[in-house]
């Protein structure tokens, strides 16, 4: 259907041009990045064109190259191109610390907004970007450093030009360049120009800033987006506009796999209040109206007649009508095969069998929502010129460019990506095959001629979102006469996120399959990890922590297990077997500490109830953590009061920013632990919004402590290491409550009693 | 209710054994001697799809997912489940071969065209008053409008002894009035239509009238005074159609009935739980005529027998305790405030009729609290008038309440804004929580053709 | 249908059962207020309607015609708003923001409403969800604004 309301032709001035038309500049910039913002800035200082014209043409370095980062304008205010996305974690913030460290300029004075796609972007190991994997900081750390020193360098060379003076005579204060024999002052704004004209110069070369000198790197700085986003005027891809919009709903295929038969009532709705078109996509059905409104109605009340999808080479999973997730469980549960081998140390066989005692058990987890907040959405719209810009939630602009060449035959270099704020993502804005509304919003924008936003609804989002994997783990400990754990082997019967994305190969495993399982640092000395693959129904995801998500829980409670029954306690067998570790003894004396000195309980609380405590650690992306929390239950349900959780990320950038994003990651992994669970059912999710999903409420959640040790090792990740400790924490403290091991999630599944 | 049933059963079966003669008679059709005739009229079509939806034949006979009339859909009793039959022109699964005479028998008296009788969920009791003429339209109806579908019927789930059928004849004997429906003299033609579609092809009296100890209706019509006076069926309170001022309509006028039936909604109330599947399939598709006939023959009605109602009135001093110290100290308020509040407002008047008060609704005044609990654990249906859904939908709290949480609150609103309903306790939500599933949030749209 | 919106009255061309959300949203382009459920289960599409908190996305317009409806982005004009969202800032609370709106709208509702509000009222009031677990940090800023004696 490649008509438009009133079935004229689509002409030329169905195509609007020009800029989007949100109000201020302030928040256009805050909407856009790349190119289509340039256009708009008066004051050019860098410019940004060169990254994107050269993109593909010479072998670009990425991270070296200034202008393509940065701009500083006449009023010294300095726009920053981050290769990361915002999406709560305060990486825009981030890399105005790093940047303006170097570069000797008031973080207060940048204005961040996402890069577009391009080379010059590709900061995670010279070959990819990607907003994950707690990786923005420490991936990108040493280049923006020196991005920071080059442009500095550059701004000292213009200004020796112009003051004619050697450039050891000058030096810099934030956003000025110093004379130091005349006391003069030159702006950066005002060098900006010049500077433009100079060579990059060699940022392995530049000098950087002594550690012990830094004023804004390792120091709480506020955050630049607080503001905007306590005032609404933060953009996200859904408040996106442009000219001569029009906005799309869909109403998905009941199951992946499924396409447009009959529409019942086609008519009908073409005549609904608003209703400009009626259209079919692959899987779906879309309805497009001046409002979403009514379009959103509208959509919902297509009658469609679903059959099976033809689609030889889908990337998709065809969901089947009989998939029960309860059932897939069981499967899990009762796979016996030995597993393919991911980390093994000594021979585990023997230790059990001269074990004094073995403890046998199976662990299992749930599927998960991401349930981030803002619904996907994409805006799609084609230029006269024939190129593409499109605005959408994303982690990975690049691999999302891309796609979209593929789709659509364009070249690369015509599809401009805007990645706007996102509203929250824990792994759900990757690229998922059927999971994501952009093919919808370019195949809309093709069919009616005029730019298209399409929002997902929730319903039609917890339809479409890809899952945390699921998996059951069977363990098997051995215990010396002491009671000391001398052998400990996992099996675990699951799926990794990235061998359900691009395939399973037999040869090699996933390693996000079993991470957290593996990497243990404990010294139990002869171990077996392994994974049994199952291929799952369901299309799977990245989320927070990934496979830490669920596999800290399963060794730690496990190892709680091995403590009881060895009658030790649990906190001291952890010092026990980390005693050769410094680091994470520290840590796990740390959390102690801040939690007041560890005790167990059960313990009768000042206000009667009766708590226990449980800990839990994790070693993951590259950092340490540990957390200690401390229940009561109520009416059969868990109660949190207290978790206190330490994390050694090696090294810091901003600790106010580290310890909210462990509350966060906190609250996350809470919130799994106690309540998440996605339930299929014939194929279909039993949840369709929060109704039915519930996600932590403001009075379930608990203080959180956080303590951040600086250990000086290297830098790791900071956005999700704060989750995993959380769950294995509480599973453990309910376990001392109420005696009963607790061995799947969520809690609230089970009938506990105190 | 098991074991009471039985008990009757036997009785039944044992007293009537030297009349085992009513049990295998098929019973008579006025069409016995009406020989087929030739093709319909379109009028008559017309008129028999006019039936259908009046009797509400879709509700039953098609599945969401099913092709139309053709059964399947699993129907829970007391006894055990039973599915619905496949009332389509196939020859083999359907009643294809159907006379009118045998379609009749089935319509009427619940006796199917190979003699076996049919469980009184098919409401014949009340279509046995419905008009030759609109048996005969149906008929035609069915058999030249209907698609034939293949599908074989599901056997039910009842269990020996009581998958019997035979005793349902000394049932029918028993519960069914025994004939058409005949014109009160004394009443006007708008009241005897009303009287007709109410107590016939509407069968309203199926869900809010009282059933006997052995699932009868205690009355078919306004004769007897517990007729349409409220009931409990599968999980929900039908409340009374009379005219109590609080449990039944009597605070409705003629036109906020017609309202009701006509869009799903009115100042009162917004259809849910098994009503809105009367709504949604058929009360839409009457004609005014036909609903303002209804609304005048309801507003006859005098009120329940046992009726010792002060009328309602709203007090408006609980809008204010919410904000509140006594928020603190009534259990359920606060949950009210964080759950309930933001759409059926603090005043409990609701938002306009697009969601509906809960101050002075019959579900919060009835002595029975299962339409309040059960909507308050699983949400409601989408309301679809004329192919439109609902913008608002009534979410399930099921996962978000315990019992008691569920029960303190239903009490709270029960007892809010002058309302006088009983008490809820955690026992009764989690009896109804047991064997119940949230409402599906798909707009289902159930096809005639 | 007219609608008082930030103490502007704006001519709404939309139908009576037409969320207010999507008016304010896509009608007036006023997007701070956002869509999280369209199912008044979180809290991200609160406004206040004389000045009580309400959620948009299950408020259809014809039920606030002739009513002051206050959005996010007259959030500062409200002397309890503009305190809230210093507060806001100081304790650094939001994280992706997409609640934030709503969070701030409660809280300013709460504070108009009760002066000094006790820790049962804040737990009533504040009861939109944060997908990003900021929970700690809007109890300590609002606990912070209670504690204020005199407010606005
Ligand atoms: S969008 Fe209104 S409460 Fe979630
Ligand atoms: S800050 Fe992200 S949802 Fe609250």
């Amino acid at each position: 259907m490649t008509n438009n309301k009133d079935n004229r032709p689509v002409t030329r001035e169905d195509f609007p041009s020009g800029a989007p038309v949100n109000i201020s500049r302030r928040r256009f910039l805050l909407a856009s990045a790349g190119a289509t913002a340039g256009a708009l800035v008066l004051g050019f200082g860098l410019p940004i064109g060169p990254a994107r014209a050269a993109q593909g043409s010479e072998q670009i370095t990425p991270g070296t190259r200034v202008p393509a980062f940065l701009e500083i304008r006449p009023d010294n205010t300095i726009r920053l191109q981050s290769p990361f996305v915002e999406g709560g974690q305060g990486v825009f913030t981030a890399m105005a610390q790093i940047v303006g460290e170097e570069l000797d300029a008031d973080p207060e004075s940048f204005v961040v907004e996402v890069a577009p796609a391009g080379s010059d972007y590709l900061l995670i190991n010279n070959k990819i970007r990607i907003t994950g994997g707690s990786n923005s900081v420490r991936s990108s750390y040493s280049t923006m450093r020196k991005l920071g020193a080059s442009a500095r360098l550059m701004l000292l060379q213009a200004a020796a030009g112009r003051l004619n003076v050697p450039i050891a005579q000058l030096k810099t204060e934030p956003g000025y360049v110093i004379n130091t024999s005349s006391g003069e002052k030159v702006s950066y704004g005002s060098l900006a120009k010049d500077a433009l004209d100079l060579s990059v110069p060699d940022g392995n070369s530049v000098e950087l800033r002594d550690p012990s000198t830094f004023r804004w790197i390792g120091k709480p700085l506020k955050r630049l987006d607080i503001l905007d986003k306590s005032t609404g005027k933060a953009i996200y891809s859904i408040d996106c506009t442009v000219e001569g919009m029009v906005q799309a709903a869909v109403q998905h295929a009941p199951r992946l796999g499924l396409d447009v038969g009959r529409i019942l009532n086609e008519a009908d709705v073409s005549a609904m209040k608003g209703v400009m078109s009626v259209h079919r996509l692959p899987g779906a059905v879309a309805v497009v109206a001046e409002r979403w409104w009514n379009a959103k109605i509208a959509a919902e009340a297509l009658q469609v007649e679903w059959v099976k999808r033809d689609d030889k080479d889908a990337k998709y999973r065809y969901m089947p009508d009989d998939f029960s997730s309860a059932a897939f469980s069981d499967r899990l549960a009762n796979e016996e095969s030995k597993g393919i081998t991911a980390e093994e140390e000594g021979d585990v066989n023997s230790a059990l069998s001269d074990a004094a005692t073995v403890v046998e058990a199976t662990y299992r987890n749930q599927f998960l929502h991401h349930g981030q907040l803002e619904p996907p959405s994409t805006l799609a719209r084609f230029n006269e010129d024939g190129s593409l810009d499109i605005w959408m939630p994303n982690q990975a602009p690049e691999q999302f460019q891309s796609t979209i060449a593929k789709i659509t035959g364009l070249e690369a270099s015509q599809i401009n990506i805007h990645s706007p704020m996102l509203g929250g993502f824990f792994g759900r804005h990757f690229l998922y095959p059927e999971a994501n509304p952009f093919p919808q919003a370019i195949q809309l924008a093709k069919e009616v001629g005029r730019p298209v936003k399409v929002i997902w609804s929730r319903e039609e989002e917890f339809l479409r979102d890809p899952l945390r994997p699921m998996a059951a783990v069977r363990f098997r400990g051995g215990l010396d006469a002491d009671g000391m754990p001398v052998a400990i082997e996992a099996i675990s019967a699951t799926e990794g996120p990235t061998e359900s994305l691009t395939g399973h190969n037999p040869d090699s495993l996933d390693p996000l399959a079993l991470e957290g399982l593996t990497g243990k640092t404990y010294a139990i000395a002869d171990r077996r990890i392994a994974q049994v693959y199952v291929k799952t129904p369901a299309m799977l995801a990245y989320w927070r922590s990934v496979g830490h998500s669920m596999n800290d829980f399963f060794y730690e409670t496990f190892l709680d297990e091995l403590a009881d029954k060895g009658s030790q306690d649990p906190y001291e067998l952890r010092l026990k077997l980390l005693k050769d570790n410094k680091r994470l003894t520290h840590l796990l004396k740390a959390v102690g500490e801040l939690s007041g000195g560890w005790k167990r309980g059960p313990f009768t609380a000042e206000d009667g109830t009766t708590r226990a405590r449980g800990v839990g650690m994790a070693s993951p992306f590259g950092s340490e953590t540990a957390a200690i929390a401390e229940v009561s239950m109520k009416n059969g349900q868990v109660i949190v009061h207290d978790i206190w959780e330490a994390i050694d990320p090696g090294s810091i950038v901003n600790p106010a920013i580290i310890e909210a994003q462990v509350k966060s990651a906190a609250a996350l992994g809470l919130s799994q632990i106690l309540m998440e669970e996605v339930i299929y059912e014939k194929g279909e999710p039993a949840a369709r919004n929060y109704d039915l999903y519930p996600i932590l409420r403001p009075d379930q959640m608990p203080n959180v402590h956080v303590r951040v040790v600086e250990s000086g090792a290297k830098m790791g990740g900071v956005g999700e290491p704060g989750l995993p400790p959380v769950l294995p924490a509480v599973a453990n403290a309910v376990s001392t409550l109420t005696g009963q091991r607790v061995r799947e999630m969520p809690l609230r599944k089970l009938r506990l009693e105190s | 209710m098991k074991k009471s049933l039985l008990t009757v059963l036997g009785v039944i079966v044992v007293g009537a054994a030297g009349a085992a003669w009513i049990a295998t008679r098929a019973p008579s059709s006025s069409f016995d001697a009406v020989a087929a005739s030739g093709a319909p009229s379109d009028d008559l079509l017309a008129h028999g799809e006019y039936v259908a939806r009046l009797a509400d034949c879709v509700a039953c006979h098609t599945t969401p997912e099913g092709k139309p009339f053709a059964g399947g859909l699993k129907m829970g009793t007391p006894l055990g489940a039973i599915f619905t039959t496949n009332i389509t022109p196939d020859p083999e699964t359907g009643i294809g071969n159907y006379s009118l005479a045998d379609f009749d028998r089935a319509i009427r008296h619940g006796v199917a065209a190979d003699g076996h009788r049919l469980y009184p969920a098919m409401p014949y009791p009340s279509y046995e008053k419905m008009s030759d003429d609109d048996v005969k339209a149906l008929y035609a109806y069915f058999m030249s409008d209907v698609e034939p579908v293949v599908q074989a019927n599901k056997a039910s789930e009842i269990e020996w002894p009581l998958n019997m059928r035979w005793p349902l004849a000394f049932w029918n004997v028993v519960f069914t009035d025994g004939g058409v429906y005949q014109a009160k003299t004394s009443k006007d033609e708008m009241w005897n239509r009303g009287a007709y579609l109410v107590q016939g092809p509407g069968h309203c009296g199926s869900c809010h009238t009282p059933r006997g100890v052995v699932m009868n209706e205690k009355a078919l019509d306004e004769s007897g005074p517990e007729y349409l006076s409220g009931a409990v069926l599968d999980g929900w309170y039908a409340p009374s159609l009379r005219n109590d001022p609080n449990v039944g309509l009597g605070r409705w006028s003629e036109d906020d009935i017609y309202a009701y039936l006509k869009n799903g909604r009115n100042q009162h109330g917004v259809v849910f739980g098994s009503m809105v599947e009367a709504f949604n399939n058929s009360t839409q598709f009457m004609t005014d005529n036909d609903l303002k006939s209804i609304a005048h023959y309801l507003k006859s009605l005098p009120a329940n027998a046992e009726s010792t109602d002060v009328a309602w009135s709203y007090d408006p001093a609980t809008a204010d305790d919410l904000s509140k110290d006594v928020a603190d100290n009534v259990p359920g308020a606060r949950t009210y405030a964080a759950n309930c509040a933001f759409c059926h407002g603090r005043d409990g008047r609701g938002k306009n009729e697009w969601i509906p008060p809960l101050a002075g609704v019959s579900s919060m005044l009835t002595p029975q609290a299962e339409s309040a609990i059960n909507v308050t654990l699983n949400g409601s249906m989408r309301v679809v008038s004329n192919g439109v859904p609902d913008a608002y939908r009534m979410p399930p709290y099921r996962e978000h309440l315990s019992d008691q949480q569920m029960a303190d609150v239903l009490t709270y609103a029960r007892s809010a804004w002058g309302n006088t309903g009983d008490a809820v306790t955690a026992e009764e939500v989690a009896k109804l929580r047991s064997h119940t599933d949230p409402a599906s949030i798909d707009v289902i749209i159930l096809q005639m053709r | 249908m007219k609608l008082s919106i930030n103490n502007e009255v704006h001519d709404v061309e939309a139908d009576g059962d037409t969320p207010l959300l999507w008016v304010i949203r896509d009608n007036l382009g006023l997007t701070g207020t956002k869509y999280g459920c369209g199912l008044a289960q979180c809290g991200a599409c609160s406004v206040m309607v004389d000045g009580v908190v309400t959620r948009s996305c299950v408020t259809p317009i014809d039920s606030v015609e002739g009513r002051e409806i206050t959005t996010i982005e007259a959030i500062e004009n409200d002397p309890v708003g503009k305190r809230v969202v210093e507060k806001w800032v100081e304790y650094q609370v939001p994280q992706c923001g997409y609640c934030q709106s709503g969070q701030v709208m409660a809280a300013t509702a709460l504070l108009r409403e009760t002066q000094n509000p006790t820790e049962d009222d804040v737990a009533a009031a504040m009861v939109n969800l944060c997908r990003c677990g900021t929970y700690n940090a809007i109890h300590a800023a609002v606990k912070d604004l209670a504690g204020e004696k005199g407010g606005a």
